[in-house]
């Protein structure tokens, strides 16, 4: 299998402290990697040891097949990035910093800065100067910017700070667009869960500095799978139908008018089907699974502690 | 490659508000010096002779004294802006994301700053030369004048001592990256104004012809000390 980026038993050790040790990362081309961990877990070094601006005490990094060292500047050429908040030069505008980067990416492509803050909704706002923009549009200007020169893989650290829901939801939105429609493979880390559950394809949940599981959604969806809870008007007449019908054996009617099935083999349409076939209409059906948020608070075991889960 | 970083960096850093900087100097410096020459006001009120130091009893010394202590300042200020600060406010994270050798930016920057005030100094002390031998067509200087224009002597040393004060910037950069501080960087240039102009017994540091190139290979030293280990260092 092969990796746009892979890290080997990443440490970093700073002045006799541990902040990350033995992180072990797979991410694949064209996919959104979902970094999680709660506030100090040590996302934001592993993110500046790929970025190249700390230097690993151990443990490889491989970006496009080939290992990070300090002299991987073509690397660099191919990555875009925002590193804890986005830095900008305040005197200039919005327009003139994208120019800047430009300059200094060695990229030169007509009307690619009106895309990119079209994309981000910064048209308007193009021609004034940083200084007055509030934090939100900094940081949409710091996605403009990450985006900007095409990369192929997009490092994002906690991008969506000072967002509002809006804000939020329009650059998951774009994240989504530019790996499907552009191919661009983003790593993205977060300790806000429903940021990501929509849109990653893999997530990776650190905490004290250690990786604890690194699994694709799927995964976790076919894990997470509890039971179908059915709400019908004639409960019994619907656990006889479920037996004799669908032949399943695995469910139980836990109140008036609701049945549970623990049978993972069946779905909801087919059940649905065989018992308005047989005159018990559905009220309600529908999936119970184990959520993104659950699975990550028993793996980092501290359930409401310093994870923002809403 | 080099030339267009300088340019960026001169762009980036709002090079125009310098410019008005040094100009607003260098007219002040003039204007100060000439005052010096022509309207006395170095003169002792009793005597009516000038009141300066033994062996700085000619023009060219206040010229010199006073341009290049005023340079080395806004070189340090530059540099603390243009390097210091920018590793504080973090826009050297942005810097060091570009697929651009780390020695590169930061040799870049220094040579802006280099550059932008080695032509200043130079055209400030032409002007302010320029001035006091205009004037002295028409007044008497309290000072005895004490240099040709039209020599080529004189121009080469007016570079080289432009270039030497300048270079002696870099050491206020160092100290000011050890320390992660634009006010020790400023702080550091004007200790080394009372090292380089200070009087020590009977040894005059500011007369002396082999202390200039030695606080050059020195300040070139330290200017190699801020840039050697940032392709390794991690970026704090």
């Amino acid at each position: 299998m092969s990796y746009i980026l892979q890290t080997n038993h990443l440490t970093k050790t700073i002045g006799g402290k541990t902040l990350v040790k033995n992180i072990n990362i797979h991410i694949k081309k064209g996919e959104i990697y979902g970094f999680l961990g709660p506030n100090g877990a040590g996302k934001t070094t592993v993110m500046k040891m790929i970025t190249n601006l700390w230097k690993p005490t151990e443990g490889i990094i491989e970006i496009f097949g080939k290992p990070l060292t300090v002299q991987s500047y073509e690397a660099l050429k191919r990555m875009g990035s925002i590193i804890e908040f986005p830095t900008f030069y305040e005197h200039m505008t919005g327009y003139e910093n994208l120019v800047l980067h430009s300059e200094y990416m060695g990229y030169y492509n007509h009307g690619s800065i009106e895309n990119a803050l079209d994309m981000l909704g910064l048209t308007d706002a193009a021609k004034k100067l940083v200084k007055n923009y509030s934090l939100g549009m900094k940081e949409r200007l710091g996605i403009a910017r990450a985006i900007l020169c095409k990369p192929e893989l997009l490092i994002l650290d906690e991008p969506t700070n000072g967002l509002d829901p809006a804000g939020i939801k329009q650059i998951r939105e774009l994240l989504k667009t530019l790996c499907t429609e552009y191919g661009i493979t983003v790593m993205i880390s977060t300790h806000i869960l429903s940021e990501i559950e929509s849109i990653a394809d893999r997530i990776g949940i650190i905490h004290h500095g250690t990786m604890k599981k690194e699994i694709s959604m799927k995964e976790i969806e076919q894990m997470s799978f509890a039971y179908i809870e059915l709400s019908v008007q004639n409960e019994k007449k619907a656990a006889y139908l479920l037996s004799e019908k669908l032949k399943l054996s695995n469910f139980k009617i836990v109140e008036k008018e609701t049945i549970r099935i623990y049978d993972n083999h069946v779905s909801t349409q087919e059940i649905s089907r065989v018992l308005t076939q047989n005159d018990v209409p559905v009220v309600a059906i529908g999936k119970k699974a184990e959520t993104l948020e659950d699975y990550f608070l028993k793996l980092t075991a501290e359930v409401g502690n310093d994870v923002e889960t809403d | 490659m080099m030339w267009k970083l300088i340019k960026l960096e001169w762009k980036k850093n709002n090079i125009g508000k310098y410019i008005r900087n040094a100009v607003i100097l260098a007219a002040i410096l003039c204007l100060f010096i000439f005052s010096l020459a022509y309207l006395g006001i170095a003169n002792d009120p009793d005597t009516g002779i000038p009141d300066a130091a033994p062996n700085n009893g000619t023009i060219s010394s206040p010229i010199e004294l006073f341009t290049s202590m005023s340079f080395l300042i806004f070189t340090s200020v530059m540099l603390s802006t243009f390097i210091v600060s920018a590793y504080k406010n973090k826009t050297m994270n942005l810097m060091f994301s570009y697929p651009i050798k780390r020695q590169k930016i930061l040799i870049s920057e220094m040579l802006a700053v280099w550059i932008f005030n080695f032509a200043a100094l130079v055209l400030t002390k032409l002007l302010i030369y320029g001035c006091v031998l205009l004037g002295s067509r028409f007044f008497v200087s309290s000072f005895p004048i004490d240099f040709h224009m039209e020599s080529v002597s004189f121009h080469i040393q007016l570079v080289i001592k432009s270039m030497v004060t300048v270079t002696i910037g870099f050491i206020a950069l160092f100290i000011g990256m050890v320390m992660k501080s634009s006010k020790a960087t400023i702080l550091s240039s004007f200790l080394l104004i009372l090292f380089t102009q200070a009087n020590i017994g009977d040894l005059t540091m500011a007369g002396n012809a082999v202390f200039p190139i030695v606080l050059t290979g020195i300040s070139l030293v330290f200017a190699f000390l801020s840039i050697c280990r940032v392709e390794i260092d991690d970026l704090m």
